[in-house]
């Protein structure tokens, strides 16, 4: 499991030094499923499978969907993934960078401890985070309508900046 | 700083650097907020799966809800700018001051 981890949480650092390294939108909304991908991984495996289920159907099933559309709204005939030159570039300054952040910060690798929650090793349903996530309805309730209430905000954000004539989602032809 | 640490703290430096140094399209830059999102609910996700404290769960599912108005707003943005000015490439917000 430790390797697991260890793979885990480098497969997130690469995807993330390929999103950030400037590729066209397609690659890098390739590599934001790629980082979600593996960083739903790394929260089942401290036990948070509730909370990994709801990464995945949000990042992976909403906002990808979105982003894809977006993607095809921003065309790019001639999409530069990791064969360009520059991309390759900003690859290496970025991985330099965080070698030189590793060499800084992580002098103790040895403080390794995978704690799963409830401390239960398996995979298993019922585990902590549903009891947690679900005290959002009890206590956290006044939290929950403050949510609630900037969605609805956020909906007429998206409506005023997509409203009329020059700006509108619409065009007429 | 044990692994995890190293690992969600550079992430999100790599993609606030990703963010702030050079994007052509406007949608690489929503690409990398998003990123810096996902590594900001992941840090407080196993900060509370690490230590236990389950009552404290339910921030990461009300930061993915505050993420998911910004990456709205954000596409909107990125719709507007599009159809004003044809294209989302950073460079034309600069050409045409309007």
């Amino acid at each position: 499991m430790t390797y697991i981890m260890l793979l885990l949480l480098m497969g997130m650092i690469m995807g993330l030094v390929f999103v950030a390294s400037n590729p066209s939108p397609y690659f890098g909304a390739l590599g934001l499923v790629a980082v979600a991908s593996v960083g739903c991984g790394i929260l089942v495996n401290y036990g948070g499978s509730f909370l990994s289920l709801v990464l995945f159907l949000i990042y992976l099933g909403g906002m990808l969907v979105v982003f894809a559309y977006s993607a095809a709204l921003a065309a790019d005939p001639f999409p530069e993934g990791l064969g360009n030159w520059f991309v390759k570039l900003l690859v290496v300054v970025y991985m330099m960078g965080i070698t030189s952040f590793s060499f800084l910060f992580s002098g103790k690798w040895h403080e390794f401890s995978w704690v799963p929650v409830d401390e239960i090793s398996e995979f298993s349903v019922f585990r902590g985070d549903v009891g947690g996530v679900a005290l959002m309805y009890s206590f956290g309730g006044i939290f929950l309508i403050i949510g609630a209430w900037v969605l609805l905000l956020a909906l007429f954000v998206v409506l005023e900046l997509t409203r009329g004539f020059n700006s509108g989602a619409f065009r007429a032809i | 700083m044990t692994p995890v640490h190293f690992a969600f703290s550079s992430a999100f430096m790599l993609s606030l650097s990703g963010l702030a140094f050079y994007r052509t399209h406007l949608l690489s830059a929503f690409l990398c907020l998003e990123g810096m999102m996902l590594s900001l609910f992941i840090a407080i996700s196993l900060w509370a799966l690490q230590l236990d404290t389950t009552g404290f769960l339910t921030s990461p599912v009300l930061l993915l809800a505050f993420s998911a108005c910004e990456a709205s707003a954000g596409l909107a943005l990125l719709v507007a700018t599009a159809r004003t000015h044809g294209t989302d490439r950073l460079q034309n917000l600069n050409l045409f001051q309007c």
